[in-house]
């Protein structure tokens, strides 16, 4: 239902003033400490004072209540993302002046090409090595990518038996996987570390990769979605002279994409972010995956604050990217997990 | 000649319900492979190890099998008793923090304005940002001689924190200003260095939480609400009759698997403060485990032990909130 033209024209005035007086407390902040909260402070009184008498629109009240509230929260969660951004190009002296500066006086793009290039030392204190951020990458693309592909193939097709066959002990075994998904990880982190070191598996791609070839959780969110796939699918590709495997191939998997991409997602953001299991399961620098890289690198910088920040961002960058690409399928394999 | 067609029939009969079994097999086979060697197996094997003397890359020859030495050994460490308490302190601040800024946040959105996709991808960008990123931003904007929270501070006319490196506990501080001192150290609250950590796990996991809310909040039916409304209730007792019970599985739901994943939390702890806070204060039980096992020592046995410690801590937790909180959950009929 539009809204008659005078009314949008005034949300419109609202949302801008809100946002106008946002600024004035942050600019207020900066260069008057209290007082410019108490300058912010009037102009919201002034804002409401207007409301209240001049439109007498009570939903404009509540509006501006909550632009507020979220222009304050949004400030704070972004701040640590722009102070990182900004901070990278900053040089060393800048970066630990005090009181900080919020634009760099000079812009330092070398920064990042230093950053990325920098020696690394050892997690475990062995001398640095002639490591850049390219190999940590490479490690990570790489085993974030055979891992989310072999997730997926294994998931669907142990989803699929759960989904649409029968076959002995099918309850049971459902339910053993269910209560995986409640044992802590950290149970099983001695007992994979000693079985890994007795395949002599330690330091390689094996084991970052074939540990977390099973999701549970994939297994779960894909087995919900096969079960809603009518069974009379079946019957007609059964009658067209599709077998099985032919079936899930090209009906039911193509018919579940936002589910698998939503599954997809979150293996490769689990790869990607973990930090434990890569930290102990490789001590080879080169076999390093980019967090453990990253991590390494934040303790042999120390305070170059300004190459830290660079690194952080383009280790952030990419999911960042990937985010905003995505966002529907984040936000809604997210949504789907609280509801049943 | 009848009973051997039955026969027939019923071989006939077998044979397709074996057929049908091992095709599911097939399926399933890479699926348990996995399963069975890195998350069944281990479960058993680390039960076993508990109980033995294992350290390093020792193999079975050489381990000795030493009772519930390693159990009785983790729960007499002064070490673990403060990490125990470190990871209570966590958990009871931020959980329920976390919640009621994200159930808030949830109910700003859930509004007729303008930008709300913005808001909601700024509130949830922090979430898929990594921690290790995250903890290196976090020790600079906590830094004590060049900090933005300091500048904060400056700015406000307050003295300035040690926020990372300050062992005492919030209440202590709180009430040292006035004049109270605080000396036990349950009553104490998180050191100020846990504190900082908690406020960080809070900003990254409100929009994660809020998505959740959210999607809740609106699966509730506006009748409802419109229905008070002509009754002439007040937005405070729409909230309460209304919004709360139907909120109810999924505040549930959040409450479990946050107060699960904060018992497990490790990485922010270990990059922020890598040796283990001021005075230990945020030394969490996995972040001892790491120390106890994958640190000088390689104490597996030992390790093990406070791997089942806490899943243990956990499972009764959870069983707790099942017995007093499930109960009050109304599921919509």
């Amino acid at each position: 239902m539009p809204l008659p033209a005078s009314i949008k024209h005034e949300k419109n005035i609202v949302f801008v003033s809100n946002i106008a007086i946002f600024l004035i407390l942050v600019f207020g902040f900066r260069f008057l400490g209290w007082k410019g909260i108490l300058v912010y402070a009037g102009f919201l009184a002034l804002l409401l004072f207007t409301i209240i008498n001049v439109w007498q629109r009570p939903r404009n009240i509540k509006d501006t209540i909550t632009y507020q509230a979220l222009l304050i929260g949004g400030f704070f969660m972004v701040l640590p993302f722009y102070w990182m951004f900004i901070t990278s190009f900053k040089s060393y002296k800048e970066a630990l002046a005090f009181p900080p500066t919020w634009w760099p006086t000079e812009f330092h793009w070398k920064n990042w090409v230093e950053a990325w290039n920098a020696p690394k030392g050892n997690i475990y204190g062995d001398p640095p090595v002639p490591l850049t951020f390219t190999r940590y990458f490479y490690v990570s693309i790489m085993v974030g990518i055979v891992t989310t592909c072999g997730s997926f193939t294994v998931s669907a097709l142990a989803a699929y038996a759960f989904a649409r066959m029968q076959f002995w002990g099918r309850g049971l075994f459902f339910y053993i996987i269910i209560a995986m998904m409640m044992i802590p990880g950290q149970v099983l982190l001695i007992p994979n570390y000693l079985t890994l070191a007795k395949l002599r598996w330690l330091d390689h791609y094996q084991a970052l990769i074939i540990p977390w070839l099973a999701s549970v959780f994939s297994i779960f969110l894909l087995r919900q979605f096969f079960i809603t796939i009518p069974e009379d699918l079946w019957d007609a590709a059964q009658i067209d002279g599709a077998g099985r495997f032919r079936f899930l191939w090209q009906i039911v998997i193509p018919l579940s994409k936002p589910v698998i991409i939503t599954a997809g997602i979150f293996d490769f953001l689990g790869n990607w972010n973990s930090l434990f299991w890569p930290l102990i399961v490789t001590t080879r620098p080169e076999m390093r995956t980019l967090m453990v890289g990253l991590q390494a690198f934040n303790q042999d910088a120390g305070s170059d604050f300004h190459l830290l920040m660079a690194a952080s961002t383009f280790a952030v960058l990419p999911i960042v990217i990937m985010f905003f690409f995505l966002q529907r399928f984040f936000i809604q394999g997210i949504a789907r997990t609280g509801l049943k | 000649m009848a009973i051997s067609f039955q026969n027939e029939r019923l071989r006939k009969r077998r044979m397709r319900i074996l057929k049908q079994n091992a095709e599911a097999f097939c399926y399933l086979l890479p699926a348990t492979l996995v399963l069975a060697v890195f998350w069944f197996l281990p479960v058993i094997l680390s039960i076993i190890i508990s109980f033995t003397n294992w350290k390093g890359l020792d193999t079975w020859t050489t381990v000795k099998w030493v009772g519930l030495t390693n159990y009785f050994n983790v729960l007499q460490d002064a070490e673990f008793h403060q990490t125990i308490l470190n990871t209570f302190n966590y958990v009871i601040y931020s959980v329920p923090l976390t919640l009621l800024i994200s159930l808030l946040a949830a109910m700003l959105l859930n509004s007729q304005i303008q930008g709300r996709s913005f808001f909601r991808t700024v509130y949830f960008l922090p979430f898929i940002t990594t921690w290790v990123a995250i903890s290196i931003v976090f020790r600079y904007f906590y830094d004590r001689e060049f900090g933005l929270a300091n500048y904060f501070l400056k700015q406000m006319g307050m003295p300035r924190l040690e926020w990372l490196s300050e062992p005492r506990g919030i209440w202590t501080m709180l009430f040292s200003t006035i004049g109270i001192s605080i000396k036990k150290p349950i009553l104490a609250g998180p050191s100020l260095a846990m504190f900082s950590i908690i406020l960080t796990t809070i900003w990254r996991s409100i929009g994660y939480y809020m998505i959740i809310f959210l999607a809740g909040l609106q699966n509730i039916d506006k009748t409802y609400y419109e229905a008070a409304e002509i009754d002439g209730a007040s937005a405070w007792h729409r909230f309460l009759h209304i919004t709360v019970p139907l909120l109810s599985p999924v505040t549930f739901f959040i409450l479990v698997t946050s107060m699960i994943n904060s018992f497990k939390v490790f990485v922010p702890q270990l990059i922020m403060t890598p040796s283990g806070g001021p005075d230990n204060t945020t030394t969490t039980i996995v972040f001892h485990l790491y120390e106890k096992g994958f640190q000088g020592l390689w104490l597996m046995g030992h390790a093990s032990a406070i791997a089942y410690i806490l899943f243990v801590i956990i499972l009764i937790i959870t069983l707790i909130q099942n017995r007093i909180l499930g109960r009050r959950v109304h599921y919509e009929v």
